[in-house]
């Protein structure tokens, strides 16, 4: 019965971003109003406007990236309120389109588009993870709200019992690809970093003829020097430096790179 | 006194407002954005023009559309890249559905429950399951055509400058048209809901700029005009709007020449054309009974529903007029990558969106700049607040801040375009 089992406490919050990862789960239609159905939702700024009553949480869903004092504030507060702190999309899992500035002109990026720049906070990008304990990731830009609904239920069992919540398998984007039929990119010459990148979005670019640009990461087992090999003949290293920075990917690469010194 | 609301939920983004008055008079009326900068336009500099309409369009996650859509055509415009009629109605069949799926989600889910006295969506589709159900269908249409067209709903793959990347299958259209008939009965009913809703008073004459075009409700080309008088090429946007920034703000607020505010989106649009909506549209606008020229903000969410009927109609006629043409003509074909500045407007479901490229002969971004609509109406916001506040005062702080959120809400702002 529904008052015997208490319904978990959940919180959707975003810090700085487009807010796309929560649209992708709006988009869901009934089955993400079902979700809302089963949770007590404590904070979720986009349904209702009540005070947060600042309770323990179950699950803490941060979306976007934690730039200024006060979203660092709200991330270091909600780890402390939630049993589970889970991470949605690029921007918080690998600091989005947001960390590019971090890699050509950092603090001075600001000077191209503000006249007054005293008083406004210009801090380095940085991921969730260097200031919380994350207890698990949906990434992607946006995330896959299918996946989120695969994952769920795992989380809410951790949650419950204790079980662990299974990885996003290792597995490249190019398997499922494969599965929906599409001709390989790189064989035509198109720059793609499908054989490098965590699988499990359904090869949603490729799938639309789109290059993948590794929203998603790199997975576990990726080896980088051999998709560098192939990308050879198809990008400049300019070219894919640029590429490795739209999705925050490049300091992923650099950190590689770096751990597989011969 | 002062009424400081610390955060308006049910909005795009993070805002406070905060407002000072003393003896009835309203000394201040405030935004007190608290969201970070992301300096898309500074990241922009230096990149190739190809990752422009990428990254330009994750400035926001409900309008990805037409932030991708005007960024491709300010960088056709400047490389003088044409595209065929096809990828031209494609586009527009595409921001129909962006006005669809945007306009459905906040008219229903974030700023219905105001005019009910509702604080918690949550209850509010507890106690209207069946339009509840309806908006969600009408959404789905929406989203299903961006799904079909552009490859995915939020953050799209298959646009690009020149064309797209891949086009559907006749098949797939015609599925949509399925959709579309089906729902525009749908949308009707919804529109005879939203028909009994009681909207505060509230009247503030003002300018209502928008896009305006020959043979059509204008959202993805027009020139700029409005109604009073305004009447300009895109490219002179720039020439008759400024861009100003105050200390410490991260919104860079619009003006007109002559430094008054004024206002966009779906009032804007209607009041300046509605007699080139669609048949349905015109008849339910008619319906309404509402006195044009109107100057009652919270009546933007009834002409959002407006706009809905008429993207479901014209959507429908786009679509079965591409079932007879050739769609591999949408397909990028070459073009010369070739040095140029320009500027391209587009509406976006809250009014218009404008951008301007300067590109070298590599194709790389030499300077950029993207004026959104809510950094346009920012002022305006705080200007009809700013009058609204005395005709409320008579009410307890808490009912008086509900009504100003209502308020600010009825506008659809987006914060997150607004400072990108």
């Amino acid at each position: 019965m529904d008052n015997e089992v208490k319904k978990p406490k959940i919180a959707i919050v975003s810090l700085t971003s487009c807010e796309g990862c929560q649209f992708a789960l709006l988009d869901l239609g009934e089955r993400f109003l079902e979700v809302a159905g089963m949770v007590e939702m404590i904070d979720f700024r986009l349904l209702e406007d009540l005070e947060d009553p600042g309770t323990d949480l179950d699950i803490a869903f941060v979306e976007g990236n934690p730039m200024t004092e006060a979203n660092k504030k709200t991330l270091l507060s909600l780890r402390k309120r939630s049993k589970l702190l889970v991470v949605i999309g690029n921007c918080a899992a690998m600091g989005g389109i947001p960390e590019m500035k971090n890699y050509h002109e950092q603090k001075q990026t600001i000077k191209h588009v503000y006249k007054y720049i005293q008083g406004i906070e210009n801090e380095e990008i940085q991921e969730v993870y260097n200031f919380v304990k994350v207890d698990f990731t949906l990434p992607g830009c946006p995330i896959n709200g299918e996946e989120f609904l695969k994952y769920l239920p795992f989380i809410l069992e951790n949650l419950k019992s204790g079980a662990e919540i299974p990885q996003i398998p290792d597995s490249p984007v190019c398997v499922e690809c494969k599965k929906n039929g599409n001709r390989c990119l790189l064989l035509d010459k198109k720059p793609c970093f499908g054989p490098m990148i965590l699988g499990g979005c359904d090869s949603v670019c490729t799938n639309s003829n789109m290059a993948c640009q590794g929203c998603r990461g790199l997975r576990p087992t990726a080896n980088v020097k051999a998709m560098r090999a192939t990308l050879k003949n198809m990008m400049t290293d300019d070219e894919f430096e640029n590429t490795t920075e739209i999705f925050g990917l490049r300091d992923d690469i650099e950190k590689w790179e770096a751990d597989h010194k011969e | 006194m002062n009424i400081k609301i610390n955060h308006i939920a049910k909005i795009e983004g993070h805002t406070g407002f905060m407002a000072s008055v003393i003896k009835g008079d309203v000394k201040s009326a405030k935004f007190e954005v608290q969201e970070g900068i992301r300096l898309i336009e500074g990241i922009l500099i230096g990149r190739h023009y190809k990752d422009m309409p990428t990254i330009a369009q994750r400035i926001c996650g409900i309008c990805p559309i037409v932030h991708n859509l005007t960024a491709i055509k300010a960088i056709e415009n400047a490389m003088k890249v044409e595209v065929s009629p096809e990828t031209v109605k494609m586009r527009k069949v595409m921001e129909h559905a962006q006005f669809i799926h945007s306009h459905a989600l906040h008219l229903f889910f974030l700023s219905l429950a105001d005019f009910l006295d509702i604080e918690n969506d949550l209850d509010l589709i507890k106690a209207y399951p069946a339009e509840t159900v309806k908006a969600v269908k009408i959404r789905e249409y929406g989203m299903a055509i961006v799904k079909t067209l552009g490859g995915r709903v939020v953050h799209s793959l298959r646009n690009e400058v020149g064309g797209f990347k891949k086009v559907p299958t006749v098949e797939e259209l015609q599925k949509l048209i399925t959709n579309g008939e089906e729902i525009l009965p749908v949308a009707m009913e919804l529109a005879a809901f939203f028909k009994t809703i009681k909207t505060p008073d509230f009247s503030r004459p003002t300018e209502y700029v928008c896009l305006k075009t020959k043979g059509e409700y204008a959202i993805y080309d027009g020139s700029v005009i409005s109604n009073k008088g305004l009447n300009i090429d895109q490219q002179k946007f720039e020439e008759n709007f400024h861009e100003l920034q105050r200390p410490k703000e991260v919104i860079k607020r619009v003006q007109r020449d002559g430094k008054t505010s004024y206002m966009i989106g779906a009032i804007a649009r209607i009041n300046n054309s509605s007699d080139q909506l669609t048949k349905n549209a015109q008849e339910y606008l008619k319906s309404l009974e509402y006195n044009l020229p109107d100057y009652n903000p919270f009546h933007n969410v009834i002409y959002q529903m407006v706009e809905v009927i008429h993207c479901i109609e014209d959507s429908i006629k786009l679509l079965k007029q591409l079932t007879h043409e050739n769609l591999e003509n949408a397909l990028t074909k070459e073009y010369v990558v070739q040095e140029g500045s320009a500027a391209a407007a587009v509406e976006a479901p809250r009014g218009t969106l404008y951008y301007w490229v300067d590109i070298d002969s590599k194709g790389y971004i030499k300077n950029v700049n993207i004026i959104t609509p809510t950094a346009q109406v920012l002022t305006h916001l705080e200007d009809d607040i700013a009058a609204f506040i005395p005709g409320i005062l008579d009410n307890d702080e808490k009912a008086m801040e509900r009504k100003m959120r209502a308020f600010i809400r009825a506008y659809d702002p987006c914060i997150s375009c607004a400072v990108h």
